[in-house]
């Protein structure tokens, strides 16, 4: 079958204002919010499971991929075809089905947007706790294909603690089952097990989440510093304290400073770095540990310990955060923001060895990040235009990752391998690891047509490492 | 199995890996690992993971079908193994990979026993939040093969949620690893969800990472009590919708309270909590006047072990007893319990029951009444009236243990809402040729 032919056919299915393949129409869909591209060859917009199941059954016939994609705000390159194969975007597919709040359970399409189920159901008590920074726009299905986390994955987890059951559609067009609205179920935890794949096992086409009850108090904290090591060893010395807060954030001084103008949060100036951290629960216990964390902070030659007083200062200081690399992306044409992880106590040796990295190539790195669980964000800045500076940018990236690794991290804590690192893996599995995961994935998707040249090397035995595909840069 | 299979040959195979000492061969003693009254050919006992894989490989060239084994405590779940030439024991896997506590996180070998790796933790005051049945039997791989849970799940979740990476080894000897030692990793498929709950069915668990948790210094546990299970329903369905954030929340059925050390009588909910006596006094006004009780200290503690030890005790009494795990959405615990207490009856049994009120996780018994023993027929029939009783699609209802005889006549395993084709998938993609726990599980 011709592409045009397959084209035609998806017209007939999904009508002609579900389908777009003209070159210009496609444009929108050849990046997402990281670093790589690639231009798909249509973009089809299903509006039921059953939509699904006739795409992914063409698509299987005709031998063509297909990339499902949420909102398109990933940072690793999951939701974009590498090969101009077809994009599910799943933005018609956006209702919430059900609100079960005796079970605390919702079920959804995977296009509703992370924040607007919990505007749903807030009103009751209720809300879903993942909370990626890009929130406001990204969807619960791209949640589930990246595992996604966020500031209070800390306290609560990251997607995988909140879903319990899937509605998936395999290449072949079958629909399964996986899970519902229990917590276990009988035999494999394939509910688990699909979350954080990348979209390359199915596709969900329905997610049954947990409602978490909304806590009846939060205290936000913000720490100053006049040193980064001073914040860092707090990180350390908080968890030493035996206190997990919902949320522990650190920005270097120099990223606070860039924040501080373009977001007014309240950041002083003249500071190293700060502590965003916020304890949630119960009244009493909120006290008992805003208390504790404050002495902590002073302990550890915090400069200053300020609690925002209101629900608008709160918000105004997390604003700084959620807005962080907004702000960055005002000072440089470019930016790339990795997402290694380290054990805890080894974050102040690490945000050392960021700077080191940023001197040895010349390059201006901002920290911002999700200190309480070790998950960096070096925010690397350049211009993408200069070939040179791209180049030792991923140079820079990748010295990062690779001592994350070296100290017992990861390559990434949330925002996937998909293509971005995939040619990374082989730092962390062996090539009978990566074996093993090949074979879980041709169970699911024998003839590879699902989100192809994602998440494993595309170069099979390579212990050689390559720098990963990026044609073009997106600034 | 085939002939001349625990012949000399073999067993100096398997010696050369691990070491003779670490090989058993005669009948005899192979008796004393049986598993349902299944005795392995062969038993070894690998000292590494490197071990496990070479022997595994063995195995595999060989197509010996491999029982793994560890603290022996869950190894009466399922039906009894259609083929064991070969025992793994992983009793002597106990190392540390990695323990700083500043990290909150530890990475231990699959043998090492959970009560141990609880007391080394508590010397730091932090612990594993997991309290199932024999604790100072149960290794980590078994736990984490056969999901075990306790009370704790309820404020703590469960395995799933604090398992962060894991090591095994599959049926053709690859070594595998899911995850890493740090809390936050989404790096490669989550291998540690598919192989907690797998009952050795995939691969040979080697070692396992877990996040951390700080020992509550203070912790109460008020005990509610109710004439009729719909009051205790509202009160947890209350519980559930205030601020409060309990340990544990556990039910308890009338019956269930001479296997919990309890006294006979009233439905009970009983509420853990953790915190200061500002927070404490705050669970106290907010649970109100149904609480009569509140037990701390001692007292306390024995509660928890008799509903962590429910299981053992029940069998102790009643060695031909059926228990289930059953798993329900919340709201359907209430009807779950009336349907067991339905079935139980229908079918000549009594029904004691606990469970995590607020997570839709039970642990249900079925007595028989001492006088008529019942047949084997009536256990499956009783299974089966129990789980047509439950919401289709949405629960599960697996045999942990009934006798023997009465396994052949159904499935232990019950249905699942998850997609057995999946599964079965699944199982081929890292054991094409069954080897490993042949015949016991769902699928496979």
């Amino acid at each position: 079958m011709s592409f045009a032919a397959l084209v035609r056919q998806l017209k007939s299915i999904l009508g002609d204002d579900a389908v777009l393949h003209r070159r210009e129409d496609l444009l929108l869909y050849e990046y997402d919010a990281g670093f790589s591209r690639g231009l798909p060859g249509a973009v089809l917009f299903p509006r039921t499971t059953q939509h699904v199941v006739e795409i992914m059954k063409l698509a299987n016939r005709a031998g063509v991929s297909v990339v499902p994609r949420g909102a398109g705000t990933g940072l690793s390159g999951g939701a974009i075809s590498r090969d101009g194969g077809l994009i599910l975007a799943f933005s018609r597919m956006n209702r919430i089905l059900e609100i079960d709040l005796p079970n605390q359970r919702a079920l959804v399409q995977p296009g509703v947007v992370n924040l607007e189920l919990t505007r749903a159901v807030e009103r009751e008590g209720y809300y879903f706790a993942p909370d990626p920074s890009s929130q406001k726009a990204c969807t619960i299905g791209g949640n589930v294909a990246e595992n996604s986390g966020g500031p209070h994955t800390l306290a609560y987890g990251v997607t995988v603690n909140h879903v319990t059951g899937l509605e998936v559609v395999l290449p072949d067009g079958r629909i399964v089952n996986l899970g519902g609205k229990a917590a276990h179920a009988a035999g494999y935890d394939l509910t688990g097990f699909f979350v954080g794949s990348e979209g390359t096992l199915g596709i969900a086409t329905a997610i049954t989440v947990k409602l978490t009850r909304l806590p009846e108090s939060a205290a936000t904290l913000l720490g100053i510093y006049n040193t980064i090591d001073d914040a860092a060893n707090t990180v350390v010395a908080i968890t030493a304290a035996g206190i997990t807060p919902a949320a522990l954030e650190m920005l270097d001084g120099w990223t606070l400073r860039v924040v501080e103008e373009a977001a007014h949060a309240g950041y002083p100036l003249d500071s190293g770095a700060v502590l965003l951290i916020e304890v949630e629960g119960l009244r009493e216990a909120v006290e008992e540990e805003a208390a504790a964390i404050e002495r902590v902070c002073l302990q550890q030659k915090a400069r200053e310990v300020r609690r925002a007083k209101n629900a608008a200062e709160r918000e105004l200081l997390w604003k700084g955060r959620k807005n962080a690399f907004a702000s960055l992306g005002r000072l440089s044409p470019s930016y790339y923001t990795q997402d290694g992880v380290v054990p805890r106590t080894k974050i102040p040796q690490t945000l050392r060895f960021v700077d080191e990295v940023g001197k040895k190539y010349g390059l201006r790195i901002g920290n911002i990040f999700h200190a309480g669980d070790g998950n960096l964000h070096p925010c690397i800045l350049f211009d993408s235009r200069d070939k040179q500076q791209t180049a030792r940018t991923l140079a820079a990236g990748r010295d990062i990752l690779e001592y994350c690794i070296s100290l017992g991290g990861t390559l990434t804590g949330e925002h996937g391998v998909g293509m971005e690192k995939s040619n990374f893996m082989p730092m962390l599995f062996s090539e009978e690891n990566m074996e093993v995961m090949q074979a879980l994935r041709q169970a699911f998707n024998p003839r590879g047509l699902l989100n192809p040249m994602k998440l494993l090397p595309t170069t099979r035995g390579c212990r050689e490492l390559r720098t990963p595909l990026m044609p073009r840069v997106v600034a | 199995m085939s002939a001349g299979l625990s012949g000399v040959g073999l067993a100096s195979e398997l010696a050369a890996i691990v070491g003779g000492a670490h090989v058993v061969d005669d009948a005899a003693a192979c008796a004393h690992y049986a598993i349902q009254g299944v005795a392995p050919e062969l038993v070894a006992a690998p000292g590494s993971e490197e071990e496990v894989a070479a022997l595994l490989r063995l195995a595999a060239d060989h197509g010996l079908a491999v029982v793994p084994a560890g603290g022996f405590t869950r190894q009466a779940i399922g039906d009894p193994p259609a083929r064991a030439d070969l025992l793994l024991d992983l009793a002597r896997l106990t190392a540390t990979e990695h323990y700083d506590p500043g990290d909150l996180t530890i990475g231990v070998e699959a043998g090492t026993r959970l009560a141990d790796l609880q007391a080394r933790l508590a010397q730091h005051q932090q612990f594993l939040p997991v309290d199932p049945a024999n604790a100072a039997r149960t290794t980590i791989g078994g736990l984490l093969a056969t999901a075990a849970q306790g009370p704790l799940e309820h404020g703590y979740g469960g395995l799933r949620d604090f398992c962060i990476g894991i090591r095994f080894v599959t049926a053709e000897g690859k070594r595998g690893k899911g995850g890493g030692r740090v809390v936050k990793n989404v790096a490669g498929y989550d291998l540690m969800k598919l192989l907690i709950g797998s009952f050795g069915t995939l691969g040979v668990i080697t070692s396992a990472s877990f996040k951390l948790f700080h020992l509550p210094p203070v912790t109460r546990t008020y005990v509610a009590e109710f004439a009729a299970p719909e009051e205790a329903i509202a009160f947890r369905d209350r519980l559930l919708r205030s601020p409060l954030t309990p340990m544990c929340l556990e039910i308890a059925n009338p019956r269930a309270a001479e296997y919990l050390g309890l006294a006979a009588g009233p439905w009970r909910l009983l509420v853990r909590a953790a915190g200061s006596e500002a927070v404490l006094g705050r669970y106290r006004a907010e649970l109100g006047q149904a609480v009569p009780r509140e037990l701390e200290g001692e007292a306390e503690a024995r509660l928890w072990q008799g509903f962590s030890a429910f299981e053992e005790t029940i069998l102790a009494g009643h060695h031909n007893a059926m228990l289930f795990a059953v798993h329900v959405p919340i709201a359907e615990v209430a009807p779950a319990l009336a349907a067991a207490e339905r079935a139980a009856l229908d079918y000549n049994f009594l029904c004691a029951a606990i469970g995590r009120a607020g997570v839709g996780s039970l642990l249900v018994a079925f007595l028989p009444i001492a006088v008529d023993p019942p047949a084997a027929m009536q256990y499956a029939n009783a299974a089966s009236e129990f789980r047509s009783r439950l919401p289709e699609e949405q629960a599960s209802a697996v045999v942990l243990h009934c006798p023997r005889e009465a396994k052949p006549h159904f499935n232990l395993w019950g249905t699942s809402p998850t997609d057995l084709e999946a599964m079965r998938a699944v199982k081929s993609a890292l054991d094409p040729e069954n080897l490993l726990n042949r015949g016991r599980f769902l699928v496979g």
